[in-house]
């Protein structure tokens, strides 16, 4: 039985890293669902919406600094959640507004100057030292399935697991039956016939900006709580990249999916496969199965189908 | 086709003129369209018919010219203003969103008439529930109108070519619009489908009192189905009036027979 149980710790740990992965996959789906733009900087979006939260937690932030005083978490993350916002705006005001109608590939050179600058910004601004974040998510091992069913999983996994659930569904209802979800998905599928009905382009983008930013800052918290804030958080935006083409780049369950069974893989392919080459698949599984997956499902698991009139 | 003479202006084009580097698409082109008739734009391929729309709903932003549209005067249009002022239409090349349902396309077209914050459809609860609803029943009126029951939850991306644009004309109908734009609703199609579409247009012309401007090259289909037409040629209006006026009008023979400018 005891090789039972590690079995099931193995996967247990591979979903939880992947809920992790799948949470910053989906910040990337939604941009690239509602304009067609691969974010790059969505990673850095993370990272610096974890740096701006540690600022008003800690009290070595310009914000105690300026102010004398600390906000309680309750009112910390909704005040990062407005910086976000308030980003996402200055990004369509400064850069996407003068990118309508260029290519996509012109928008996604755009995102790397981007992440470039939020970094530089967040150093900046924040230094980059390692933080560690502290927003009250129990951590440890989870005492009553130690108990109850001898396996060791991390309380804040649980949590993260929890969190990432709820943001689908909400999302899902908001793509699926709202008319800001409906112009949403308008605008990625054609530009011109989204304004002919009358949707704003510029307001579309700061509303999907705005919501991803608010996914980075999940995904920021989380990996925050997890490993510390650290700049090493916006390599993880490149892990999200195999998550997003086993999922499907639009869709967000994809996003989901994918994170959960490139974390499982990988965990899986370390310990069981590892040995015999020597270890440190982790590092690289996740990019051979994405690119098994470009030769023979392209569209991803759940992508919208391509189809091709000829 | 009612009598259109005494109706009042809807929109009015003074003197625009448009050009793209050094190709003057438009040259102080000047017409009106009166409420509620069929206004057909005509002319010989790159007559500059599509700029002509594509100014009307502000896609393109002409160099000179005013733009008048229901007694408001303006240098340009703004594509969303101009479709909460109204202004709805389809285009030659289809348009569709590609990936959605023939039912989510024509919500779509509900657009402008939707006023419910985005806080209410986040929570996806209370009033804007209730607006789904009602602008859900507008739809199935549209398509019961353009008899497309049957292809209600496919995805628009698999529908032949005749239905497509059929979904196009029913998104730009979901908007109730005070003008529609058609932008060749025929081109590609066989007999029957033309025969349909005509249907259509003058069933929406009739019924809704729909002010209609629409780009054609089938002569047949413009001649039956127009109050007025206007017709361009490199750029500029050569000739304007009643079907029977333009198809006797000798500038405009020549345009379509082909006669060197010089």
């Amino acid at each position: 039985m005891a090789f039972d149980i590690f079995l099931l710790e193995v996967i247990i740990s591979g979903l939880m890293t992947g809920v992790m992965y799948a949470l910053v996959a989906l910040g990337f789906v939604l941009i690239f669902k509602a304009s067609g733009i691969f974010n790059f900087a969505q990673g850095v979006m993370a990272l610096f919406a974890a740096l701006a939260l540690y600022d008003f937690l800690a009290e070595d932030g310009w914000f105690f600094a300026v102010f004398g005083f600390t906000l309680p978490v309750w009112l910390a993350i909704p005040a990062t959640g407005l910086i976000m916002v308030v980003l996402a705006w200055v990004i369509e005001r400064t850069v996407l507004r003068f990118m309508v109608k260029q290519n996509e590939i012109i928008l996604f050179m755009a995102t790397i100057g981007l992440a470039f600058v939020l970094e530089g910004l967040g150093d900046i601004l924040f230094g980059s030292d390692v933080k560690p974040l502290d927003i009250g998510i129990p951590q440890g091992a989870s005492d009553w399935l130690l108990d109850n069913f001898n396996l060791y999983i991390e309380q804040l996994e649980i949590f993260a697991a929890g969190t990432a659930a709820v943001l689908v569904v909400v999302l899902a209802i908001f793509f699926q039956r709202t008319r800001i979800g409906r112009a949403l998905r308008a605008v990625a599928d054609d530009h011109q016939a989204a304004l002919s009905v009358g949707v704003s382009l510029d307001r579309i983008w700061v509303i999907v900006w705005s919501v991803s930013g608010i996914v980075a800052l999940v995904a920021g918290i989380m990996w925050g709580s997890k490993s510390g804030v650290q700049f090493s958080l916006s390599l993880i935006a490149l892990k999200a990249l195999p998550v997003l083409i086993l999922g499907g780049f639009t869709s967000v369950p994809g996003a989901i999916v994918g994170g959960l069974i490139i974390g499982v893989g990988e965990k899986l392919a370390e310990v069981y496969i590892g040995p015999m080459v020597g270890g440190a698949i982790e590092n690289w599984f996740a990019y051979m199965l994405a690119l098994v997956f470009l030769l023979f499902r392209p569209q991803g698991l759940f992508g919208e189908r391509i189809i091709e009139r000829v | 086709m009612t009598n259109e003479q005494t109706s009042e202006i809807l929109l009015e084009v003074d003197a625009i003129s448009l050009s793209f580097g050094g190709v003057h698409a438009l040259v102080d082109v000047s017409f009106d369209i009166r409420k509620g008739e069929v206004r057909s734009i005509i002319g010989p391929n790159g007559a500059g018919k599509s700029s002509m729309l594509n100014v009307i709903n502000g896609f393109y932003h002409p160099q000179q010219g005013t733009i008048t549209y229901q007694g408001q005067a303006r240098k340009q249009m703004r594509p969303h203003d101009a479709a909460a002022g109204g202004i709805a239409r389809t285009f030659q090349n289809i348009a569709l969103f590609k990936g959605m349902s023939t039912l989510d396309n024509i919500m779509t077209g509900r657009n402008t008439h939707m006023s419910k914050s985005l806080f209410w459809q986040a929570l996806h609860i209370g009033p804007a529930r209730r607006e789904e609803i009602e602008h859900r029943e507008f739809v199935e009126h549209v398509i019961d109108f353009l008899e497309i029951q049957s292809i209600r939850k496919t995805p628009v991306g698999r529908l032949p070519y005749g239905l497509q644009k059929r979904v196009e004309l029913g998104r730009a109908l979901a908007a109730e619009p005070t003008l529609l734009l058609l932008d060749e609703p025929m081109a590609g199609m066989n007999l029957e489908e033309k025969e349909d579409m005509s249907r259509f247009i003058l069933e929406t012309n009739d019924e809704f009192g729909t002010t209609i401007a629409l780009i054609e090259h089938d002569m047949g289909v413009v001649m039956d189905i127009s109050d007025r037409v206007v017709v361009l040629d490199y750029g500029r209006k050569i000739a304007e009036g009643t079907p029977e006026e333009v198809r006797t009008n000798q500038d405009v023979i020549d345009a379509y027979l082909g006669v060197s400018h010089d």
